[in-house]
């Protein structure tokens, strides 16, 4: 095992000062449940456990006038127990119930799953189309990423190892208000998604007025599909347009094939995924 | 290897004891003698080293023992000082829930758990309750039963986190 230092931090000032110093010595953990198998597996290359889970004041769901703030500390039963997210965000909510198991679902936490950065993260399908915007700090400031602009890579992001995510900040446009999220697993619960949707639509006399699709599982990173988006926006709802749609779908997608599924069931399945979701919200 | 001090308590007792920053909650709480905490994957997965946290269950296996620094810990030897404990207890062995026992004690610890959040589960809310717990005897079916019989017969006492 590796020598490990331990600081449990109570504020988010000291978690950044010590950020500044240590950099990509340091590893933030919260819930943990991703770090401890990393750890386990001689993955981790950090030298200091930062514990920021109880820090409070990163712990909260906010509703604003026109903007939803969450902390990036909140747990994903937190998400769950929140009125605002299941009133406004509901395509969130509907992907932390299928978040791992109701126990994990306690110590995991929101900036936790996006820092861990996996392409099944599950809550970065739903941000992604709520147009999430993250708050990002460090000892010398503050910075906006939009979570479209946020996943790189396979566990890579744009954070610099001075900073971490504090928020994520979701504007309330009516849209956010029609959402779905559906999870395909090999099993009801505690699996890593063979692939995931989230989708939130607008639609007015019958014509697709706007749309936002994002995928898990399907791509180096969570991915919104933006030219499936491009294509849907104006066009009259019919069993044709879906066709249409799935097929745009499958190609833009950009899966692999690994221990769960091949390629080209995660390319079938994704067309699927799109038109129970669309039928979902348009019936 | 530097180690830390770390106090919590566990079961009411308070436990002065010092860990490694790497070390889980799980190979902690065995090594401090609560060896009722069971040891499956240590990935997370299986549930047996479920435990109750500051009133929340966690997989011990994936907390750091560092992380429990403070806070109120209970076991299945806790929970079978208590009343519903005790009717958990007597219903998994009514209704053949225990096999190979091994992922009883993470059961348990599920069921409580969640019967402190609702206190009137239908059966696809119970399976719900254990859904990150492994058994690979039992097909879950009585599982799910003999938390059901509590939950149904004891409404006022479960939903209690001091029961």
């Amino acid at each position: 095992m590796n020598q490990f230092k331990y600081i449990s931090s109570k504020t988010k000032e000291e978690v950044l000062k010590i950020l500044e110093q240590e950099k990509s010595e340091a590893c933030i953990v919260a819930g943990c449940s991703n770090v401890l198998p990393y750890i386990k597996d001689r993955k981790l290359p950090a030298k200091l456990l930062l514990n920021i889970s109880d820090i409070e004041e990163l712990n909260y769901v906010k509703k604003s006038e026109d903007e939803i703030y969450i902390g990036a500390g909140t747990t994903i039963s937190d998400l769950i127990n929140s009125k605002i997210i299941k009133e406004e965000c509901n395509v969130l909510y509907q992907a932390a119930e299928q978040f791992a198991d109701p126990t994990i679902r306690n110590s995991a936490t929101i900036g936790g799953n996006l820092a861990d950065a996996s392409p099944a993260a599950d809550v970065a399908p739903p941000l992604l189309v709520l147009d999430a915007v993250l708050k990002v700090e460090s000892i010398d400031g503050k910075r906006e990423i939009p979570l479209k602009d946020f996943f790189v890579g396979p566990r890579k992001t744009v954070l610099h190892d001075d900073e971490m995510i504090t928020n994520i900040k979701i504007k309330n446009y009516p849209i956010n208000k029609n959402g779905c999220f559906i999870k395909l697993g090999l099993r009801q619960a505690m699996a890593i998604s063979v692939a995931t949707i989230a989708m939130v639509l607008e639609v007015e006399k019958n014509r697709v007025k706007d749309v936002r699709i994002a995928m898990g599982s399907v791509a180096p990173i969570p991915l919104r599909l933006f030219k499936t988006e491009e294509f849907l926006k104006s066009k009259e709802i019919s069993d044709d347009l879906i066709k249409e749609a799935i097929q745009k779908v499958r190609e833009e997608v950009k899966p692999i094939g690994d221990v769960r599924a091949s390629a080209e069931y995660r390319r079938y399945v994704s067309g699927i995924l799109f038109k129970r979701a669309f039928k979902k919200l348009t019936d | 290897m530097e180690e830390y001090k770390v106090e919590l308590t566990v079961n009411n007792e308070k436990i002065s004891a010092t860990a490694k920053p790497e070390e889980s909650l799980l190979r902690f709480l065995r090594r401090n003698g609560f060896t009722e905490v069971k040891c499956g994957c240590e990935k997370g997965d299986c549930g047996t080293c479920t435990v109750i946290m500051n009133g929340k269950t966690i997989k011990s296996c994936i907390t750091l023992a560092m992380q429990a620094n403070g806070k109120e810990v209970l076991t299945v030897k806790g929970l079978e000082k208590t009343k519903i404990g005790q009717k958990l207890q007597e219903s998994f062995v009514r209704h053949g829930a225990v096999q190979c026992g091994f992922c009883t004690a993470g059961m348990l610890m599920a069921a409580k758990g969640y019967l402190d959040t609702n206190p009137e589960p239908d059966k696809a809310e119970i399976r719900k309750a254990i859904s990150g717990n492994l058994c690979r005897c039992t097909g879950y079916k009585k599982i799910v039963e003999a938390i059901y019989d509590v939950a149904a017969e004891n409404y006022g006492l479960v939903g209690d986190i001091n029961v």
